[in-house]
């Protein structure tokens, strides 16, 4: 390498004596290093105000100052000379000066947040205390109130503040990156007291956005600029929603119509970063048991059966709940006005029960050691007595199954209900949720504050519940191995998440069978640890897996997924995210009807109450899928809503800006000496050639007295000759 | 900082060759116009030894290779400027309003080398100065940040070289000298060949010996433009 740079270095001397065997970007790779695999902290706003960070337009530039502890930062805003700067602040440190640095902001040009392997934080989330306050019921508690629960204890609210300086963020796998900064800085800026005209280490981060102050402003200039020129500088944020209901609603009339149970879970997460959104706790357990307790229903409750039962379930994934519950909001809204599901829409009314898969997740870790995992059961009425029938019932036969499932489900009655989808239902359908026609539950497994201490943010990984995959195959007729083999073999210990994940789904399914068919179960159906194992690597671990490679479309190319996790944010709606589409697949071939039929059979297939899905099924030999599963538009209502004021707070009105570039280089500023002495040299040595030049010219005659002579004179007289 | 950075050491490279061409080559048209010739004439050397550079791909790694025919090429055309201009000159006089012109017969070899300087100054540095706006410099892997500084001294010392050069090498080619003839060739080589060591980073070793080298020439190209030290005295002490 040294011998490279040594190569390089000849070539560009041999730039300066006019060989040109150069090519120009030799110098720029040695001036420069970019920073690959950083993720930038990007820029969200709402109906009132912007969010995130946003650079200028050729990117911040800073000095590195490699931050070890509070006395650096401190030192950094108070006493530093030389600044702008740039902090490099590891993920362990972040919570204890990030406050100094945005208090003082005007010495810091942007942060570089990296993720340390060897120290890992205890707690790490840039969301809010109070996820979601501004769209939560102001009547169900949250933090808004005095007294009130602080839900995410160490948020440090950075998702929704508007940062003055670009941050980025490196990832464990970058970590090389960190070190040749740290090199660099070693090597030039450890003279912390005479930095004043010296080269320095230095970073330029560059993450302009393109929207500023609201999204009003921005849709607006979005609109404008389409007449102009066609730039867009904002989109709402948006995706789909996934629904799927046990047996077909769309042939159901008025007198057949059954009512129905709502299962719900929230698909996305968010971080502050562009690409990173894990969201283990805060959003895939909730997903993953919702899919697992719906396939386990499926197979105890055949689709054939229909007639039998006077209810039904619809289970619904929401997308987008993490900026003001983008997702429910919408499907409330729908429900409101009588459009959702599309087909055969539902009344308010039709739902008994209204079960959300909430935060579920983050004491995984804290019972890593025992077999149990508790389970709370909200309702959100004030006290037992307040409560309707029906949820104490459900409550009890659930409880009854739990413990014979080791688990354990404890219903908290309390008005202090955590972020969930409930508080948009309560929100907008609030006279059926009010009068108590609309009852709901909500699942968590943290009473009060979030166990989850990485809430919404890029540390909350497979590691923050402590999964480990299994890698068991899946025979080729979608057998999953039951839990209790699993258990029985030893390849699976009652500690461990996905055995816990699957109780819960058993739990629930057994329950949800009970309140159905009003009688126990007595089946020997139940959630396969097996299914949830290869679920959670999907969301957690990596998209190449087994389970979406035969979920996917058959049609698609045979080309694998990218070997890493999804991000869950949940995106701008002008363009699909694959998480949804990726769960609602899931939802198809978990639960769906396997036709044995060839594909253009399968395209033939019109029944209303069902979609048909060529996937490719286990052996990836394709498969035809029956399903009611489908998908409704997550945009809030915000955007669809004939004059909507975006600034009333009523529906998220979030967006998200366009940008077009987004890059991190480390670089060694000059001191200046080098552009001083040139100046100077410069300077003198024109001068003096001026001087010079002017008096040989001018004596010219006195110095070169032995000229030699000039063209002879015939030659000229030719010449003359011609021209004249 | 930055900026400062690329504006002195813009200064510094052809801050000195501005000033001549102001002062002596400015005010005649048929001047610029040979200057401008010259140029070209580099740039017509330039495209050969490129041509032969991609042309022998396997040497195309070894810089000395690369070198030695360019400095072939741009002494081959430097010759092919004085055939040209000596075809010429007389022409060159008539048509010009000065007929002052040409009183001294290296006066053309002077503009001409002005021309092949330049050109090749504003190639060799072009590159380096479009980088030094920054916002950073040379030092991430080692190397100093007065890296713009010597290479902006290193061109002003060959855009000065190649107008002595063409001085010396055209009269030894009128006087059928060709001791001069050698003496171009040969420091031409030498200073090319001290730039090899820049990959030691000895920035002194190199710069040091070229400026040595364009004192020698130009004292050279000064005698052969028949300057006399008396004259040169003369005209400072202000003796009539």
């Amino acid at each position: 390498m040294a011998y490279k740079n040594m190569m390089n270095l000849v070539y560009l001397y041999l730039m300066t004596i006019g060989i040109k065997v150069i090519r120009c970007e030799r110098l720029r790779e040695q001036m420069y290093s970019s920073i690959e695999g950083g993720a930038a902290c990007f820029r969200r706003l709402n109906g009132t105000h912007q969010a995130g960070c946003s650079s200028s337009l050729n990117g911040e530039v800073g000095v590195v100052q490699m931050i070890y502890n509070i006395s650096d930062a401190q030192w950094l805003v108070h006493n530093s000379s030389a600044g702008p700067y740039m902090a490099v602040v590891s993920t362990t440190l972040y919570y204890d000066i990030i406050e100094i640095l945005l208090r003082y902001p005007d010495n810091i040009a942007g942060i570089l947040l990296y993720d340390n392997a060897t120290m890992s934080p205890n707690f790490f989330t840039q969301e809010s205390q109070c996820p979601n306050e501004y769209s939560s019921d102001p009547r169900l508690g949250q933090c808004v109130k005095p007294g009130g629960i602080v839900w995410n204890e160490k948020g440090t609210g950075l998702l929704r503040r508007d940062i003055p300086y670009p941050i980025f963020f490196l990832p464990k796998a970058r970590i090389g990156d960190i070190t040749k900064i740290e090199e660099c800085y070693n090597r030039y800026n450890l003279d912390k007291d005479n930095q004043r005209g010296r080269p320095l280490c230095s970073l330029q981060l560059n993450s302009f956005m393109y929207a500023a102050v609201n999204s009003v402003v921005c849709l607006r200039r979005s609109a404008s600029s389409a007449f102009l020129s066609s730039n867009k500088v904002c989109d709402p944020l948006g995706d789909y929603n996934v629904y799927y209901s046990l047996f077909p609603r769309a042939k159901e009339t008025g007198a057949s119509k059954k009512t129905v149970t709502l299962v719900t879970a929230r698909i996305d997460s968010a971080s502050l970063f562009d690409g990173i959104a894990p969201g283990a706790a805060s959003s895939v357990v909730g997903l993953v048991s919702n899919i697992a307790t719906a396939a386990t229903l499926a197979k105890m409750i055949p689709v054939t059966d229909a007639k039998l039962y006077d209810q039904n379930v619809l289970w619904t994934l929401f997308n987008g709940e993490a900026f003001d519950y983008i997702g429910s909001q919408r499907i409330a809204y729908d429900l409101s006005r009588g459009a959702w599901p599309p087909v055969s829409p539902l009344s308010p009314s039709d739902i008994r029960l209204h079960i959300e898969l909430g935060q579920l997740g983050g004491s995984l870790q804290l019972f890593k050691d025992s077999a149990s995992w508790p389970i709370y059961a909200y309702a959100p009425y004030s006290s037992q007595n307040a409560t309707a029938p029906q949820i104490l019932e459900f409550m009890g036969e659930m409880s009854s199954y739990s413990t014979l499932n080791n688990i354990t489900v404890s219903p908290e009655f309390t008005t202090d209900i955590p972020p969930s989808s409930l508080h948009s239902f309560r929100q907008i359908l609030r006279n059926v949720t009010e009068s108590g026609s609309l009852l709901e539950i909500l699942l968590a497994d943290h009473k009060g504050t979030f166990t989850n201490k990485f809430y919404e943010s890029a540390l909350d990984d497979y590691e923050n519940i402590g999964y480990v995959y299994h890698n068991i195959s899946i025979d080729s007729e979608g057998i999953f191995i039951p839990t209790a083999d699993l258990l029985a073999n030893g390849t699976m210990k009652e500690t461990e998440a996905q055995v816990k994940i699957a109780n819960l789904a058993t739990t629930l399914a057994h329950t949800l069978y009970q309140q159905m068919s009003g009688k126990p179960y007595t089946g020997s159906v139940k959630a396969s640890a097996h299914l949830v194992d290869e679920m959670l690597y999907c969301f957690l671990r990596s998209q190449a897996c087994r389970l979406l490679l035969a979920a996917d479309y058959a049609s698609n190319s045979d080309e694998l997924p990218a070997d890493r996790p999804l991000p869950l944010y949940v995106g701008v709606a002008a363009w699909p995210s694959p998480p949804a589409v990726y769960a609602g697949h899931l939802i198809a071939l978990l639960t769906g009807n396997h036709l044995h039929v060839n594909r253009t059979d399968c395209d033939k297939n019109a029944d209303t109450g069902f979609s048909y899905y060529w996937l490719r099924g286990w052996n990836h030999s394709g498969i035809c899928i029956e399903t009611t599963m489908n998908f409704s538009q997550a945009v809030s209502p915000a955007f669809i809503k004939p004059d909507y004021d975006l600034t009333s707070g009523e529906f998220s009105s979030w967006t998200e800006s366009v940008w077009q570039t987004i890059w991190a280089r480390v670089f060694v500023r000059a001191s200046g000496a080098g552009a001083r002495l040139a100046a100077v040299t410069g300077a003198l040595a024109t001068a003096v050639a001026a001087i010079l030049t002017f008096w040989l010219q001018r004596h010219s005659a006195l110095v070169f007295i032995d000229a030699p002579s000039s063209v002879s004179s015939d030659a000229a007289g030719i010449i003359r000759t011609v021209n004249c | 900082m930055t900026l400062a950075e690329f504006f002195s050491c813009s200064l510094l490279a052809f801050g000195p060759p501005f000033a001549m061409f102001a002062l002596t080559i400015a005010n005649d048209p048929v001047r610029i116009i040979i200057m401008i010739a010259a140029a070209f004439g580099w740039l017509v050397s330039f495209l050969m030894s490129s041509l032969i550079w991609f042309a022998v791909s396997p040497l195309r790694s070894y810089l000395a290779f690369g070198m030695v025919f360019a400095i072939i090429m741009q002494e081959a055309c430097r010759y092919g400027m004085y055939l040209l201009l000596r075809k010429t000159e007389a022409g060159l006089k008539e048509i010009s309003e000065n007929h002052e012109i040409c009183s001294n017969k290296l006066e053309m070899a002077y503009v001409s080398g002005l021309g092949f300087g330049i050109m090749s100054g504003a190639f060799a540095l072009i590159n380096v100065l479009a980088d030094s706006v920054g916002p950073g410099s040379v030092g991430l892997h080692g190397g100093t940040e007065y890296f713009f500084v010597t290479s902006a001294a290193m061109t002003l010392c060959m855009i000065l070289l190649n107008t002595f050069w063409s001085v010396i090498f055209f009269n030894g080619l009128d006087n059928k000298n060709y001791a001069k003839i050698v003496w171009v060739i040969g420091s031409h080589f030498f200073v090319s060949g001290l730039s090899l060591l820049n990959k030691k980073e000895l920035y002194v070793v190199t710069i040091l010996p070229s400026y040595i080298i364009l004192i020698i020439t130009i004292v050279i190209a000064f005698k052969c433009a028949g300057g006399s030290s008396k004259g040169l005295i003369q005209s400072f002490t202000g003796r009539p």
